[in-house]
């Protein structure tokens, strides 16, 4: 029931007769095949069903199931079908302008790739990155540390000197 | 290359009074500066402020001499050499469109704001005429799946609604290398040769319709231009904060955007959004080079529009200004926190644009940018250490002036002469620092009935220099903090800007800023003690330090931006007649606010799903992930429930198709006891999912 329900069909009697319907199936399918739970059962025979429906009302029996499928809900959602005419939701054969209807909905997702380069070009970062390079190349971290410690004792060093001085 | 000479006859003498007036400017400054020491004993601390000043003091005179330009500029009624008032305005209306492709990166962002942004600029394109010259791309490089598959369903919705199936297009980046600027890029690469123009938009941007045909025209009527940027105004704040940023972008943004374009021509700056680019030399000469530094993980440039404007230049295009352009409009960082996070980045963006400052082939012009934007950040730490250095400076004078029995040093303490040229060195920058500001309220008088009026428009004016005052120091050791971070190599990640006016609480305020109080407090009576008198200096900075949780808390506060709009206080044009592109943004009614886990719509909701998989190219199975890791993942998020699995494991499985159908079928097949007990009560709720009322059976 859960399931019919996300479909969001206008008429609820309509998702309650598909409800007792599918699960009626699902029984005589348990019956048939106990190894299978009776949901399992009935899941597997609504997704058959709405499958076939879908790709019989779309004309487009030679795609993969998930295609069918996508295809399918987006055309029944689009058309309005759901909302419009829910009893003819699995009916078949379905009406020809209904038929019709489902088939315009043509869901365009992405113009096709027209596919440029774009590369980066070389850009000469000029004389900063010659100082910088040579500067990576000679400095390890450790040495600047101790050379910046010994420079500032030095300065230190030197202005408390002055300082006694003046 | 582009042969063709993009500037005027006057560009040079422009360009040179700038730079000479600058110069003239900052050499005085110095020169006032100098001579207050004149008779002094100058100590090391001085010779610090001494070699700081120029710097400092030369970022003022830049601003303050594009605001005279842009004065200047407003009183002679704008720029006649301005390509937006070239001769082809005459014959607007006979000019033809070409193909335009208006791309919009989106990355987390609030979904139903950004599709009814898309909306009303489509609607409003549509009453111009030439809508069939415009597609629209989202291009999205959301890392949540809840705001994945929301996007996916508020494209399908906005296609439905406007019946633009074919005009309005929706990609999610598998691989989001280089942010936003690789987004763009990809665009570029995937579809850009079907496109003459592009206008690029940030998320919370948006256009009016003719705006977007003009910028059209005006490209096809000048073939030398290669990006013209509008002045985008900030616009739909509700907190205290965002609408003081908004009015204070009215009344003195322009004004400096107009000195800028006047100064600069066709040297302009971009700024990443809200601006028209030439597709092809873009692809051709602007994708962003790597940096020269040794860490791979730090080579690709953050802040992308600069640099892009740069090359756009090196190869011979031409970069404008639009500032007198309406309805260009974006959304505002909505308290002083976000504000930060923002500038964090971008100060990581600035601060790498060093390495294009000496780039051979880089455009004076473009050089004058990136230095103007490296400044922009590196003034807070020089300040700082200018503060530090004249105080310590001000105490061992005070302290030598005390110890030393030489008359002449006391009278060279009270010399009149030396304490003039102080008063004059103060008038100078408090002149530079506030006549731009007054320039701003003045031109902005004629037009204060769309601000509240006179009395209304003076009273906003003040109040936002007070907060201005006293937010500057608490911005100057924030953004020396990220100076610092950036240089000793903390990695920035560019972050989703929050544009929601939710406000600050006061433990969020007292945390972040409370360093700043305790510091400021203590700083005072130290400074009292130490330098006596002269610690009055100090009293602005350490007042804005002290107060910094209140400002923070106080102006992020929806209620405070309410009931100042009551008063008529830091109103704006858009406010008081919001144009219809404008109108219904801010109503809060996506469904991203309404529900969390929306991404297991895509697994349970037959209707998501399949907008999902029309939308995630199938055919690759797996797409480079391990069949075994994805079959693992399938059954841990069956058993254990969608909160089982982290943002990246979800996007995996939601990346491939097949097994987003094969979930679907699961997760209804499977008897209750095989599964988590949260997915019995997803399954429950999926018909009323908020995706589902919100965008895809919402009566059109």
């Amino acid at each position: 029931m859960n399931f019919l329900n996300t479909f969001e069909l206008s008429d609820h009697a309509q998702v309650s007769e598909l409800a007792l319907n599918l699960l009626h199936q699902a029984r005589e399918l348990h019956r048939k095949d106990p190894s299978r739970e009776p949901v399992t059962h009935a899941m597997a025979n609504a997704q058959k069903r709405l499958g076939d429906w879908l790709a019989a009302s779309l004309g487009e029996e030679h795609r993969s199931p998930s295609r069918i499928m996508a295809t399918g809900y987006i055309a029944l959602l689009l058309s309005q079908v759901h909302r419009t005419a829910p009893a003819s939701v699995l009916a078949s054969p379905l009406p020809e302008e209904l038929r019709q209807a489902l088939r315009e909905t043509l869901l365009v997702t992405g113009p096709d790739f027209n596919i440029s380069s774009m590369t980066p070009r070389h850009l000469d970062y000029g004389p900063m990155l010659q100082i910088a390079r040579q500067t990576w190349h000679r400095w390890d971290a450790k040495e600047l540390v101790i050379a910046l410690l010994f420079w500032a004792g030095v300065y230190s060093a030197f202005y408390w000197w002055l300082s006694q001085r003046l | 290359m582009n042969d063709a000479a993009p500037h005027t006859n006057n560009f040079v003498v422009r360009r040179s009074i700038f730079l000479g007036l600058s110069i003239l400017l900052t050499a005085s400054g110095l020169l006032l500066m100098l001579n207050s020491y004149s008779g002094q004993k100058i100590f090391w601390e001085d010779y610090v402020s001494i070699g700081v000043f120029p710097l400092l003091f030369s970022q003022i005179a830049v601003g303050f001499v594009l605001a005279m330009y842009g004065f200047f500029d407003r009183l002679r009624g704008g720029d006649r050499h301005h390509l937006m008032r070239g001769a082809w305005r005459e014959k607007e209306d006979s000019i033809p469109l070409a193909a335009t492709a208006i791309v919009i990166p989106v990355y987390n962002e609030e979904v139903g704001r950004i599709s009814k942004g898309i909306a009303n600029m489509w609607r409003s394109l549509e009453k111009t005429g030439q809508l069939e010259h415009f597609d629209f791309y989202i291009c999205s490089d959301s890392t949540d799946p809840d705001h994945w598959v929301e996007e996916e369903c508020a494209w399908l919705s906005l296609c439905q609604r406007l019946n633009a199936f074919g005009k309005i297009f929706y990609r999610k980046r598998r691989h989001r290398i280089n942010g936003k600027s690789g987004n763009v890029a990809d665009f570029c690469r995937r579809w850009g040769k079907r496109y003459r123009y592009m206008i690029v938009l940030d998320a919370d941007s948006i256009m009016i319709g003719s705006a977007l045909v003009r910028l059209v025209r005006a490209m096809e009527a000048n073939p030398e231009a290669g990006i013209i940027q509008t002045q985008p105004y900030m616009v739909l704040g509700h907190s205290l904060f965002r609408r003081i940023l908004q009015f204070s972008s009215q009344v003195y943004g322009g004004l400096f955007s107009q000195g800028c374009s006047m100064a600069q021509m066709s040297s302009g700056s971009y700024w990443g959004h809200n601006a028209i680019i030439r597709v092809a030399p873009f692809i051709e000469y602007c994708d962003l080079p790597l940096l020269p530094v040794p860490d791979p993980r730090r080579r690709h440039v953050l802040s992308h529009d600069t640099v892009e404007a740069a090359l756009m230049r090196h190869a011979g295009y031409g970069v404008w200004i639009a500032y007198e352009e309406p309805g260009s409009y974006e959304e505002g960082p909505p308290n002083l926190s976000d504000m930060l996070t923002r500038d964090r980045r971008w100060c990581a963006g600035n601060l790498q644009h060093f390495w294009f400052l000496f780039a051979r082939g880089i455009e004076m012009g473009s050089r004058l940018q990136i230095w103007i934007g490296l400044m922009g950040y590196l003034c807070s730490p020089l300040w700082l250490i200018f503060l530090i250095a004249g105080s310590f400076g001000a105490y061992f004078r005070m302290r030598f002036l005390t110890l030393s029995a030489d008359p002449q040093d006391l009278g060279a303490a009270t010399s009149s002469h030396a304490g003039s040229h102080v008063g004059l060195l103060l008038g100078l920058t408090l002149t530079l620092l506030f006549l731009p500001r007054v320039l701003g309220i003045l031109t902005t008088l004629p037009k204060a009935a769309q601000f509240g009026g006179t009395s209304r428009l003076l009273l906003s004016a003040l109040l936002e220099n007070l907060l201005s005052f006293f937010l500057a120091p608490v911005l100057m050791i924030f953004h020396t903090l990220f100076v610092l971070l950036t240089l000793l190599g903390w990695q920035i990640k560019w972050t989703t800007q929050n544009r929601a006016d939710t406000g600050l609480t006061i433990k969020h305020c007292l945390a972040l800023y409370g360093w700043l109080s305790c510091l400021g407090l203590i700083m005072c009576p130290i400074s009292a003690y130490y330098l006596g008198n002269v610690s009055w200096w100090l009293a602005p900075i350490l007042a804005g330090w002290i107060l910094a949780p209140f400002l923070a808390w106080v102006t992020s506060v929806r209620r405070m931006g309410m009931l100042s709009r009551a008063c008529g206080l830091f109103v704006t044009p858009e406010e008081v007649q919001p144009p219809p592109e404008l109108q219904g943004l801010d109503d809060d009614d996506g469904a991203s606010s309404a529900a969390s886990q929306l991404w297991v719509q895509a697994l349970l909701s037959p209707y998501v799903q399949a907008v999902h998989l029309s939308l995630v190219r199938q055919g690759t199975s797996s797409n480079g992930v391990p069949v075994q890791f994805l079959a693992t993942l399938r059954e841990r998020l069956i058993r254990e429930g969608p909160q089982a699995l982290n943002t990246k494991e979800k996007s995996r499985l939601l990346w491939d198709g097949e097994t987003v159908f094969w979930l679907h079928q699961e997760l209804w097949s499977r008897p209750a006891a095989q599964l988590h007990p949260s997915w019995i009560k997803l399954q429950a709720g999926c018909a009323g999912s908020p995706l589902l009322s919100h965008y895809l059976t919402t009566e059109n």
